[in-house]
């Protein structure tokens, strides 16, 4: 499959014309005319790199796909690291890469002396003896497993045609690149145990350490024969047979093995997760000492197979495979008791019937949804057939760890998301850890954080919903905002910068700094919960949410970084209307629109929020206004009372008319007689 | 058929002390006493003031200050010949020679008529100055509103809630 693609690619370096180089951080140089396909993966395409500090070291650089999540946590771990059995990974970083027109997440890689260990699944290559195989492979290998244990991560990508001889000589062996893609997502089925197997490719998760035993188990074994012995199966024929016989019976079959091999082989082919090999084990082996050999566990056998589609199921794992596969046809046997029935009598598993028994009729009562609760159902029947399996439903199978690189691959694609929404919100991956036996504390984390999503994804506003499960579920995916243009924003002190330098780009003035993949990478990154900045950043009044904007831009620039941002300043500065607008007051206003362009020429948002956001002048503001309202309205009623009043006014006019005249007259009268006495009186 | 008692005198004098209408018959009859005294004065008194009768009587409602206004100017117009007649001759011919002298009746009711005037002409102006002062108080209150609009926007002539 991934690697029939590496399979059609010529063995030399393709020279293309001249294209503009990508550099990463101003010291490697990729080239984009020298393609190198003996060297890509079969996501991530390999080119020519040159060290400008060492222009004769011999590099090369994969460049990832955009819409795959790479490992960047592995990225980190991995750089630097030293170790026979891995190829060194010398740098890796978001580039801006020319035939993509944007930037690609990049890593170089010290380029193998040597070819390919097996270019194609379907070759063949030189057998390697026994002897050979453990000073040459397993050695160098066991030793790079155990570098990645003690580092805490897993490789997942462990197979013959992702190794390397790292010397001409073809003395070195060395595992190949495992960090371009989401864990095991260009593994063949054959070199993924059962569980793995079974998950959709995207979603095998980052698994354990046993995985990577189990794969490189498989490769052993391949090494050894010099060629695939399942070469002629497709991945489901594999599968199939891996649930039928067992990984270790499947693959081998009947080739003949030196008794040492079988040994090791049936120990890192144990398809018990619990029995299989660790590390331990193969050190010991490795240094002689001999184990007692593992004895297949076959799952119990039913007296009689359950007829599904066409074919008779023997066993209860691959009778839930069958299912998984075609979930319509499932639903109806399993309601029908079919399923319990076959439990019952063929296989002789009271207590699971009885728990299919129990599910089944709790589907059939519930008075939700009926085709919800069948979904639930079954998928619940699935799990208590086959516990160590993935979570199967509705034919998106997953490890649990493996939501967040499913997910966001649909997001990269542009695919339909809802099946893994409807997963997270009707609580799917609860139904897989109740099922476990035995306590994992890994498990009770996942289970909460699911729990997590869940609240995120039944709150709609910005800041929640899909976009915050995808950045809280991929810890180093990049922001996939379009504010954000070409960069590559990994983690939070690289988004403000971002933003600062996209605010030139924007074309649309009024367009805020923010969207929902912006606000859920923020709410996903922060260290600190900010999910109540983010709620007020869904208010309908526009001055509050951009002050909740701003407060947060503001809180991001204080902690990380940097001190100016005149670009971001100057976007926010355009849109801060509303806010200087929820002042009443016309001077403040004039004041603050005064004030904000010395700020933003500083390029200092945090001084931005300070301004605005002051509480003791907003408080002297809205007092002012309050009185100032009293005032008008006050005026506004003693104008009414005086325009309503002019029949009464009338009538005092009339009256006070009236006493006037009459106070005159009077004061006429005194008046005459008080001149006439004096005329007299003289 | 038993005869009602007859109330005390004390009791009597407070009952007639009492009565508003008895004070004015006592002035009445106190005026009417000195009548004979001053006929002629009473005769000019009375033909020269009945504009002010008149303004009385016809006169209907609670505020009735025609008289006042219009006795006040006629007075007036009256007191001038009343001097003349107490410090000249103060008998009844010669009241009547004054009233039969056409000056004495035409100052009177001239001086009523302008009475009159006034007390026609007091309560248009008083309402054209009321009308002033609420216009202006009017003006005031819609500047004073004007400005805080230009100080606080639109909104703060929105009620409050």
């Amino acid at each position: 499959m991934a690697d029939a693609a590496a399979e059609a690619r010529t063995e030399e370096t393709v020279v293309k014309p001249a294209g503009p180089p990508g550099v990463l951080r101003d010291r490697f140089v990729i080239r984009s005319n020298q393609s190198l396909p003996e060297l890509s993966t079969p996501n991530a395409e390999a080119f020519s790199a040159e060290d400008k500090r060492d222009p004769n070291r011999a590099l090369f650089a994969l460049i990832c796909r955009p819409e795959l999540p790479p490992r960047v946590t592995m990225m980190r771990a991995l750089k630097g690291v030293q170790s026979p059995g891995l190829c060194h990974l010398v740098e890796w970083g978001p580039m801006n890469w020319p035939p993509a027109g944007r930037q690609c997440m990049t890593v170089i890689y010290e380029r193998p002396g040597g070819p390919r260990l097996m270019s194609s699944l379907k070759g063949e290559m030189r057998r390697v003896d026994e002897y050979d195989l453990t000073r040459k492979v397993i050695e160098p290998l066991a030793s790079a497993v155990k570098e990645l244990i003690s580092r805490g991560i897993t490789h997942r990508a462990i197979r013959p045609t992702n190794m390397f001889f790292m010397d001409g000589a073809g003395e070195r062996i060395a595992l190949g690149d495992c960090v371009t893609t989401p864990p095991a997502f260009d593994q063949p089925a054959v070199f993924e145990t059962i569980e793995a197997g079974m998950a959709n490719p995207v979603a095998r998760g980052g698994g354990t350490y046993s995985d990577d035993l189990y794969s490189l188990g498989a490769t052993m074994l391949f090494i050894m024969l010099g060629r695939n012995p399942v070469a002629h199966m497709d991945d489901a024929t594999i599968l199939r047979h891996k649930i039928q016989q067992g990984s270790y019976a499947t693959l081998v079959g009947d080739e003949r093995l030196p008794l040492p091999m079988i040994e090791v082989l049936k120990g890192l082919l144990c398809d018990d997760p619990d029995q299989r090999w660790d590390i331990e084990s193969l050190d010991l082996w490795l240094q002689g000492r001999r184990l007692s050999p593992i004895q297949a566990r076959v799952e119990k056998r039913g007296a009689r197979g359950f007829p599904f589609q066409g074919h008779e199921y023997f066993n209860c794992r691959e009778l839930a495979q069958a299912m998984a596969r075609n979930w319509e046809a499932a639903i109806p046997p399993v309601l029908e008791g079919k399923v319990e029935l076959w439990l019952r009598r063929a296989v002789e598993d009271k207590e699971r019937a009885a728990a299919v028994a129990e599910v089944v009729r709790l589907a059939i009562t519930t008075p939700t949804d009926k085709r919800v609760a069948s979904d639930l159902m079954l998928c619940q029947v699935l799990i208590l057939l086959d516990p160590t399996a993935p979570i199967r439903y509705k034919g998106f199978n997953a490890m649990p760890d493996g939501f967040g690189s499913a997910l966001a691959a649909v997001v990269g694609r542009r695919e339909d998301p809802r099946l893994i929404v409807e997963m997270i919100l009707r609580e799917v991956p609860k139904l897989w850890f109740e099922a476990r036996k035995t306590y994992v504390p890994d498990n009770s984390l996942m289970e909460g954080n699911f729990r997590e999503l869940k609240g995120y994804l039944s709150q709609s506003g910005m800041g929640f919903g899909l976009e915050r499960c995808l950045y809280e579920m991929n810890d180093a995916l990049p922001c996939q905002s379009p504010l954000v243009g070409e960069e590559y924003v990994v983690e939070l002190r690289e988004l403000l910068p971002a933003l600062n330098s996209a605010a030139g780009k924007r074309s649309d003035p009024k367009q805020w700094p923010i969207d929902r993949h912006v606000a859920a990478f923020m709410g996903a990154r922060a260290r600190s919960d900010i999910d109540r900045n983010l709620t007020q950043l869904n208010e309908p009044e526009p001055a509050r949410a951009l002050m909740a904007l701003i407060n947060l831009f503001a809180v991001f620039q204080y902690r990380l970084g940097p001190e100016t941002m005149p670009g971001l300043a100057g976007w926010i500065g355009g849109l801060i209307t509303p806010v200087v607008h929820s002042f009443h007051s016309r001077e403040k206003r004039r004041e603050l629109e005064k004030e904000v362009p010395r700020l933003v020429r500083r390029g200092s948002v945090v001084e931005i929020y300070n301004l605005l956001e002051n509480a003791e002048a907003k408080e002297k503001d809205s007092s002012e206004f309050a009185w100032a309202q009293a005032q008008y309205q006050a005026a506004e009623d003693e104008i009414k009372r005086v325009q309503s009043d002019e029949d009464e006014r009338e009538k005092e006019a009339d009256r006070i008319g009236k006493q006037t005249a009459a106070v005159t007259g009077i004061v006429i009268g005194l008046v005459s007689v008080t001149v006439v006495i004096i005329l007299k009186v003289l | 058929m038993a005869r009602k008692p007859a109330p005390p005198p004390a009791a009597k004098a407070a009952k007639k002390g009492a009565g508003p209408g008895t004070n004015k018959i006592v002035v009445l009859m106190v005026l009417a006493a000195l009548v004979p005294f001053s006929l002629p004065t009473v005769t000019i008194v009375f033909f020269t003031m009945l504009p002010t009768l008149a303004a009385w009587a016809s006169e209907k409602g609670s505020n009735k200050y025609a008289w006042l206004c219009v006795g006040g100017v006629n007075f007036a117009g009256v007191i001038p010949y009343l001097f003349t007649l107490w410090f000249g001759v103060h008998t009844l011919d010669e009241a009547f020679n004054m009233l039969s002298d056409g000056d004495v009746l035409l100052w009177a009711y001239g001086a009523s008529a302008f009475g009159w005037l006034l007390y026609t002409g007091m309560p248009p102006m008083v309402a054209a100055w009321l009308k002033f002062t609420t216009e202006h108080r009017i003006s005031a209150l819609q500047a004073a509103q004007k400005k805080l609009i230009e100080e606080w926007g639109d909104e703060v002539a929105k009620k409050q809630g």
